[in-house]
Order: C-alpha cells, then structure tokens, then sequence
C-alpha cells in the first residue's frame, strides 16, 4: 500500500515539474530569433495574458488549430504578456485549464521598446496574432481570430 | 528589374503618405461625460485649462489596475499648472460587469480619485479619440480654440514596476509643452486591455 501511495506521489511530482518548465521566459530579441528564421515553418504567434478575458476566449479555436494541423510544418507560439512576477498566481492556470503546448512569457516591461518592431500599427491592445512564414510577416490580426482565418492566412 | 521598379513605387508612395500623416494635426472635439460623482463634465468647464492629459483607463484591467496612484500624482502636479487629468471609462459593460457606473463610483472612491472619472457609455469619446486600449494616454493642447492631440500612448515605461520607472512619457511631454517645447517622444506603445467596440 505504502508502495503504491509512494509511486503515486512521485508521479504526481513530475507531472508538476513538467508544468512548471511549460512557462520560458524570454526577452524580445530571444522571441524574434526564434520565429524570424527562414525555415519551412510557418509560426502563428499569438500575444496574450491570463488576465484578458478576450485572449482566453479564443484559446479553443486556437487549440482546435493546432490539433487539426498536428502533421504540418505550422506551430503555433503563445506568448504571454503576463508579469513574471505573477506567473504562480494565473498564467499557470490557464496553462492547465486549455492544456496549452510550452508557451513563452515575454519579459519586456517596456512595450515601447518593441511593439512597433511586431507591427507598427499596432498600438498594444491583445489579444494579437503574427503569421510568420519562410521567417517573414505575412499577416498581423488584433482583431478575435476565427478558426477558418487561421486555416486560410496559413495556407 | 520590374519588382525593383515596384518596390521603388511603392516606398515613394509610402513616403508621402507618411510625411501627409505627420503634417496632419489630429483635433479632437469637446464631450459631455458623466462624472462618478453624478455631475456631468466637459472641457469647456475648464476655462483656464491650457491642455489635458486624458487617460483612457478602466475598473477590469490588470495593466489599468496599476496606474490609479501614479494618475493621482500627475493631476496634483499639472492641474494647478493648467494641464488637469481627466480618466475616461469607455469598456463595454455588456463584456465587463467590473466596469459598470456603480463600479466606476466605488472604485473612484476606494483609491481616492483626485481627477474625475468619466463614464463613456456610448464609447464615442474613446472613438474621437481613436483609443483603443486600457490605459491610454492622451495629452490635448488648445490651439486656436482647437483641441490637438500632441501626445498618444503609454502614461511611462514601466507598468508592473513603478520603483523601475525610467521614462515619464506624459510627465515629460506635458513640460516640454508648458516650456514651449518640442516633445522629445510624441507616440509610445504599451500592452493594454483592448477596449472593445459595441457593433
């Protein structure tokens, strides 16, 4: 019995450490690197925040994207503007709530030292979606994204 | 050869229609909101008024969340110098029971809102304006009995960490515009709760 309860704790243990790594905190420069490369990959990046009730409400369609193109070379980032300060507190939740793949929290306190380098129309409001491919901007959206636009700007 | 032509085209064209944007003044016109203290406010009430900071904020969002302390000493600051602080409230309720009137009066209340807070119901202020996010700064001058708009985006560089602050956008704008100044930085970018438009 003990055996059992001691296997079950140690489980439970890793599957909250694998959690706690889905979270990576990057700088902007790091982010850019990392979608601005010419590959066959076409990233969807979506900016948002646990506390933007918007941002979450699109989350389903964007789960729903990523289940129906598993076998693509399309991945989609999540990239939160949430504080790093309070990652415990909401983000992690949210994260466990829409089973969401590793996401990135973006610490840039400073939105004016990179917003316009995403888009320069763009005057900070989320929730936003960037479509990079062959590591060039193809569409910015801040407007609520629907399921047939993800599939037609990524196509 | 020709896609060289066409992009040559098209930089001239994004040229001028830059330099036709800058040249622009963006006025705004005068409104009458409702105060939470039941009292209606407009900018003509300020007859000694010079210009305002105008911050588009709300109850609900996390990033306006942070700003009340920092709005209430800016209006300490500039209001007796003839540049007062107006907060607008232009959320739909629909989408946020948090920011409805009685909301707004309590919040006012609870951190001690030296500046009115005005409730846009109509959200056609925060369209004049062509705000589009929580907070949203806004610094108005008046020119030839015009109000224009000088300054637009965030209120300083640092939302989540006040102690960390290192520019003062609107504090800055607003006394190069008392010294007959050219503003430094005109247009910042910050994340913001986006305020939606009723269709």
């Amino acid at each position: 019995m003990n055996k059992i309860v001691c296997i079950i704790l140690v489980v439970l243990s890793f599957s909250n450490n694998t959690k706690a790594q889905s979270i990576q905190i990057v700088k902007f420069n790091e982010l850019k690197q990392r979608v601005f490369i010419h590959s066959d990959t076409t990233y969807v990046v979506n900016f948002f925040a646990s506390w933007c009730k918007p941002c979450l409400d699109e989350m389903p369609t964007f789960i729903e994207f990523i289940d129906s193109t598993k076998n693509t070379k399309i991945k989609v980032l999540f990239i939160s503007m949430d504080s790093k300060n309070e990652l415990d507190k909401n983000l992690k939740k949210v994260v466990e709530k829409y089973n969401l793949p590793p996401i990135y929290l973006l610490d840039e306190p400073n939105g004016n030292n990179w917003i316009n380098d995403i888009d320069k129309k763009w005057i900070g409001a989320i929730p936003a979606t960037l479509i990079v491919k062959k590591g060039r901007k193809k569409h910015f959206i801040t407007s609520t994204i629907t399921y047939q636009n993800l599939i037609n700007l990524t196509e | 050869m020709k896609k060289l032509k066409n992009i040559f085209i098209v930089s001239v064209y994004l040229f001028i229609v830059s330099a036709f944007a800058i040249k622009q003044k963006e006025t705004i016109l005068d409104f009458s909101l409702k105060n939470t203290d039941g009292k209606m406010v407009s900018l003509a009430n300020y007859k000694e008024a010079k210009g305002f900071i105008i911050v588009f904020t709300c109850n609900h969002c996390p990033f306006a969340k942070l700003y009340p302390p920092r709005l209430n000493a800016l209006n300490s600051k500039y209001d007796s110098l003839g540049v007062p602080l107006i907060a607008i409230s232009s959320t739909d309720t629909m989408m946020y029971e948090e920011d409805t009137y009685p909301k707004m009066i309590a919040k006012a209340t609870d951190e001690q809102f030296n500046f009115p807070y005005l409730f846009d119901e109509l959200q056609s202020v925060a369209k004049n304006f062509k705000a589009q996010k929580t907070p949203h700064a806004f610094i108005i001058w008046k020119e030839n009995e015009k109000w224009v708009i000088k300054y637009n985006g965030a209120i300083d560089d640092n939302g989540m960490e006040p102690e960390k602050v290192t520019e003062h956008y609107v504090a800055n704008a607003v006394d190069a515009l008392l010294a007959n100044k050219k503003i430094t930085i005109p247009e910042t970018k910050s994340i913001g709760c986006q305020i939606a438009f009723r269709k």
